[in-house]
């Protein structure tokens, strides 16, 4: 049911919004979207396998990074997005390694992964000068990459997507996320993944090593994670920001105030916030933080389960006294 | 015949207190043991080093002859063991039915779990909790809920740690008929301090006094043991 609902709605914003909205919106709009794919690899993560991870920004850099750079020597995306993609849900494998089976406890997993963010955010700001390359593509510093590539035809490396198509890429990708982070925790590994979450100890001692579980579902945040990268880079372009402190704060910000423990709440989190700092940027004299900060507070004071939950106990409390 | 479980000279310091000093104990197949004693008489450290939770200063720990110490519980537990904590663990965010297939899944598909964590509420009499949700029970039933959630996989040996703390008296009688019914087919070791429910289900006991065996007869000798009501009463024993 919920499955087909969110079929229904990408098809139709892929259809509708490219005919209709202004080039600005419309890539606007395709940040929003992988912002929003970005915000559901930290829902899996956190709302589901109880790992608040504090840098989830490093999966969505490296993502765009690998991304540009393996576009720049490879010339056709076909080949870049698998390298694109391997090279975030490899790090998170890696790092996942060392956390889960180090048995670090929860509070120090949350400074590794923030510090880790942070590390490769100074790392690429200091990319600067010629010396600095991989391969054809210049690391670029502070600047980043301007030149990042975008998508094209499979094969045809002259046929560069349209903005238009890229949006509708986009939208696709986000359901296919979504579906996907439907079906896995309805499977068994995803229900054990949850009990885990709910008692660890608990599912230790019904056999079940934790340890692998959450490295699974980390590893699978850090490859979507990854892939909203790959979409940013393709509506802006890649620069250190995206390892920063501001994109690893919100996604945490879009999953609370959406609702954690929930799929759609973060995506739709990520896009009412993002949205709504959009436009008080464009206020004189306002700083957007400000007001995303006063939100937080509002939300944690006022829906502490977040959007999502607040609104369906809501509904259902309507519904009962209008009920006769 | 090799004892299913045996401790040999199992050791547990934390800095320099020896919690669990020196214990020799075996268990063997088709028991049900009482492990009992006075309050810091070791006895949740010694289960906390049988289910791997705690990794022994010395010593070995067998399971049919095979060295398990120092495995994860993870290991012992898929090992045929099924462990039951003093404190009930629970997935308390999750429905009763949806606990109990959580430990069959590693074994068993969608529908089997379904059929046999079903059969395990009938069994300890909880089927009416099936859909509730595990963090809004009463502490007695959170109690029956962990006993069914480790009955269900049908494991070779049970290690049940004081299973009847908090339970009323009717939900005490009914988990004492489900030990002794689950002894027909499972071996049983249940760590207690109460004795009268130990008289109930149990045949042989094992008396833990400061970290060592202090006695280790049939259950109506060591209940009348003159050094055991010595050890209840707090008085000095020499072991």
């Amino acid at each position: 049911m919920e499955i087909a609902a969110a079929a229904l709605l990408a098809v139709l914003a892929a259809l509708v919004l490219p005919r209709v909205a202004e080039l600005f919106v419309l890539i606007n709009a395709t940040v929003f979207v992988s912002m929003a794919i970005l915000a559901l690899s930290l829902a899996l993560i956190w709302g589901f396998g109880g790992i608040l991870c504090f840098g989830q920004t490093a999966f969505f850099g490296l993502g765009g990074y690998a991304y540009a750079v393996a576009a720049l020597n490879l010339g056709d995306s076909a080949y870049a997005v698998p390298i694109a993609l391997a090279v975030p849900a490899l790090a998170a494998l890696a790092l996942g390694y060392f956390m889960f089976y180090g048995r670090i406890s929860d509070v120090y997993i949350g400074a590794i992964t923030l510090t880790v963010s942070l590390i490769l955010f100074n790392f690429a700001n200091s990319t600067a000068g010629d010396q600095w390359h991989i391969g054809e593509a210049p690391l670029g510093g502070f600047n980043g990459i301007p030149s990042t590539p975008q998508l094209n035809v499979p094969g045809d490396p002259d046929a560069t997507l349209s903005p238009q198509a890229i949006f509708v890429v986009a939208v696709l990708c986000l359901a296919a996320c979504y579906v996907l982070a439907k079906l896995v925790l309805a499977s068994r590994f995803g229900r054990i993944v949850v009990a885990i979450r709910e008692n660890e100890v608990r599912a230790e001692l019904l056999g079940h090593d934790a340890r692998r579980y959450k490295l699974g579902i980390f590893t699978l945040g850090g490859l979507i994670g990854g892939l909203a990268g790959i979409l940013f880079a393709n509506c802006v372009f890649v620069s250190p920001t995206m390892f920063s402190l501001f994109y690893s704060g919100q996604v945490i910000i879009w999953v609370m105030v959406g609702g954690v423990g929930t799929l759609f709440g973060p995506i739709l989190g990520a896009m009412l916030l993002q949205g709504l700092t959009t436009w008080a940027g464009t206020l004189p004299g306002i700083n957007p933080n400000a007001i995303l900060g006063v939100i937080l507070m509002l939300a944690v004071l006022l829906l502490p389960t977040g959007l999502l939950p607040g609104a369906t106990a809501l509904l259902g409390r309507l519904r009962r006294r209008t009920a006769p | 015949m090799t004892a299913l479980l045996e401790a040999r000279d199992v050791v547990m310091r934390f800095g320099g207190v020896a919690a669990v000093d020196g214990v020799q104990f075996a268990v063997d197949q088709g028991e049900l043991r009482g492990l009992i004693g006075p309050n810091g008489a070791g006895k949740s450290t010694l289960f906390k080093c049988l289910t791997g939770q705690l990794r022994p200063t010395a010593g070995r720990i067998l399971l049919r002859g095979q060295d398990i110490t120092g495995l994860p519980s993870f290991a012992i537990a898929r090992l045929g063991v099924g462990i039951k904590t003093q404190v009930p663990s629970l997935f308390d965010g999750l429905s009763v039915r949806e606990g109990i297939m959580i430990a069959l899944r590693r074994q068993h598909g969608e529908r089997a779990a379904r059929g046999l964590a079903g059969a395990a509420l009938e069994r300890l009499g909880i089927a009416d909790l099936a859909d509730r949700m595990v963090g809004l029970l009463a502490h007695g039933q959170r109690q029956l809920v962990e006993l069914a959630m480790v009955v269900a996989p049908e494991p070779d040996l049970i290690l049940l740690d004081e299973p009847t703390a908090g339970m009323s008296l009717e939900e005490t009688r009914r988990a004492a008929e489900v030990i002794r019914d689950l002894n027909r087919h499972h071996t049983i070791v249940v760590v207690e301090h109460d004795m009268q429910f130990i008289r109930s289900i149990a045949r042989t006991v094992t008396v833990l006094h400061q970290g060592r065996v202090l006695v280790e007869d049939e259950v109506s000798r060591v209940l009348s043991d003159p050094r055991v009501r010595d050890v209840y009463l707090g008085r000095q024993v020499a072991a």
